[in-house]
């Protein structure tokens, strides 16, 4: 397993705003590598040009060994993209939007039928193929837009805030089809809003803010960067306050030194924790 | 521009046309109906109203427009419906934007995208010409007046894209084509000799791209001269037209 995505360097500007500062980063080939960051943290504006939708103001990207300066339609060749907002044509039904998205990515035409039906019925979307888009609720169109993201089976997946609108059932889906297309060898990179969507799915995590990585790792080195475990209590004038610690038993003694009306709380340290420490968030930090 | 293959481009463009094509075929009598109807108007007013007054009598009058409504047909059958288009897919839907993330050359994305204005150009353009043979049976119809109904009706396709990303909102569109479609059609040798017009004037509307398919198809039709100065001025914008389109594309200045 190599490298399947690397940025060096990468920088956006729009009228003197830096959007991205410095990123650097190295996907390897096969992990599910997720994004997360506070609003405005410069996610979507990164995501957008690993995929090759917006230049950036400097810095090298390489998607599957081809850089995007020289080789980008070949790049393309091997992404898949969900974006955020929905990108589909509004003019012809949800079967032509799949076709066509196979056609534009060169599938051959034996092929598609075949998995048009596979995905359309792992995706439940049978009773809407025939409907104009505008026919079909926000859910109904972030499934669309997946299974185009999927249809042409990309080596490497990005999904920017996949289940962004998506009820329960739905989520639970898509996180299943994300765990499948990792076991068959694809590449997710995914931005979420959603912690435990990150913690749940992610072999590795960079976390943003303000347009540079400020946390990366597996989500238990996240963790146990700040401390296996928190002590939640609340202090004097009343608010929760929450501190780490390496192990149960260092948590334990700091609760021993706290007054017996504190309500207080161990638990094991989240990634929201650890979220909420790297962007800056009010919060004390504590013995680790 | 060193990836324009044609075998190539050609697939590639009509995989980039495949979508319109679907809304074009499933619409196909509401979007020629549309695009019809302003030259039909123009050579029934023009023709039959204005002709009707003049000297040489209203059938040479409307020989001499059929040929300038047939140019007009190019422009306005395809630079709305394409800049519209394109604009519609940029902002509102952004599936500009999917189209930008295929593995689709720039090239094959400007002559996909503009497929379907010249196969809504030919059309309309087919279609007065039934009529005008009806109406007017001396014309002549030849393989070199489809060749230049094709170039012209691709140009102003060409233009309808470069307009189409260029524009950040509707109402820029709208302003373009107030400012410089809706003169052109009029003051383009349509329905008028240009010799006619004050010299200064006359020079003015020789720099307009639809003075020459207009020049070029009555030429064609009336059994006249060929222009081929004016044949050759219509294949510069095209080309113009299309190198602009592509480095918008590829540089995504848009």
């Amino acid at each position: 397993m190599g490298i399947i995505i690397k940025a060096e360097g990468l920088k956006k500007s729009f009228d003197g705003f830096e959007a991205v500062r410095c990123i650097d980063i190295e996907v390897e080939e096969g992990e599910v590598f997720g994004f997360l960051g506070p609003n405005g943290a410069g996610k979507t504006t990164s995501i957008r040009m690993l995929t090759t939708m917006v230049r950036p103001t400097s810095g090298n990207i390489t998607i599957n060994g081809f850089s995007l300066d020289k080789d980008m339609t070949e790049a393309k060749a091997s992404i898949g993209v969900c974006q955020q907002h929905i990108s589909l044509d509004k003019d012809i039904t949800v079967r032509q939007n799949i076709k066509h998205h196979a056609i534009l990515h060169k599938m051959p035409s034996k092929e598609i039928a075949a998995r048009m039906d596979e995905l359309s019925e792992f995706m439940c979307l049978g009773p809407h193929m025939d409907k104009k888009i505008t026919e079909l609720s926000g859910g109904w169109k972030r499934k669309t837009s997946i299974v185009c993201s999927i249809m042409h089976k990309p080596k490497i997946l990005f999904l920017d805030e996949p289940t962004a609108g998506l009820d329960t059932k739905s989520r639970h889906m898509l996180w299943d089809l994300i765990r499948q297309l990792n076991r068959s060898g694809t590449t997710i990179f995914l931005t979420t809003h959603y912690i435990e969507e990150a913690e749940d799915l992610c072999d590795r995590v960079a976390i943003l803010n303000q347009g540079t990585v400020v946390a990366l790792g597996s989500p238990k080195e996240l963790r146990d960067s700040i401390g296996g475990m928190t002590v939640e209590y609340s202090d004097d004038a009343g608010r929760k306050v929450m501190r780490q610690f390496p192990d149960r038993q260092s948590g334990k003694e700091f609760m021993a030194t706290l007054g017996e009306n504190t309500t207080m709380s161990l638990r094991r340290t989240t990634l929201e924790d650890v979220f909420l420490i790297v962007t800056g968030e009010e919060y004390s930090k504590g013995g680790a | 521009m060193h990836d324009i293959r044609l075998p190539r481009v050609l697939d590639e463009a009509y995989r980039v046309a495949w979508g319109d094509l679907c809304y074009f075929r499933e619409n196909v009598a509401t979007i020629l109906l549309s695009c019809l109807v302003g030259p039909l108007l123009y050579l029934i007013a023009f023709g039959y109203g204005i002709g009707s007054g003049m000297e040489k009598g209203v059938d040479d009058y409307i020989r001499f427009i059929i040929p300038g409504i047939i140019s007009m047909a190019t422009l306005s059958a395809t630079f709305s419906f394409i800049s519209s288009k394109i604009l519609i897919q940029k902002l509102f839907y952004a599936s500009f934007d999917e189209l930008m993330l295929c593995p689709i050359r720039p090239s094959s994305v400007v002559l996909g995208k503009s497929l379907v204005g010249v196969l809504r150009g030919m059309c309309s353009c087919a279609i007065i010409l039934m009529i005008g043979i009806l109406i007017s049976p001396g014309i002549k119809v030849t393989a070199t007046l489809f060749l230049l109904m094709f170039v012209s009706s691709l140009t102003f396709s060409l233009l309808g894209i470069l307009a189409g990303l260029i524009a950040k909102k509707h109402n820029s569109l709208t302003v373009f084509s107030s400012l410089v479609i809706v003169p052109m059609t009029f003051f383009c040798g349509t329905i008028f000799e240009i010799s006619n017009v004050p010299a200064p004037l006359g020079y003015a509307i020789y720099t307009l791209p639809l003075t020459h398919p207009t020049e070029s198809i009555r030429a064609v039709m009336l059994d006249l001269p060929m222009p081929w100065l004016s044949v050759l001025i219509l294949c510069a914008y095209c080309v113009l037209f299309f190198i602009l389109d592509y480095h918008l594309i590829k540089r995504r200045s848009f």
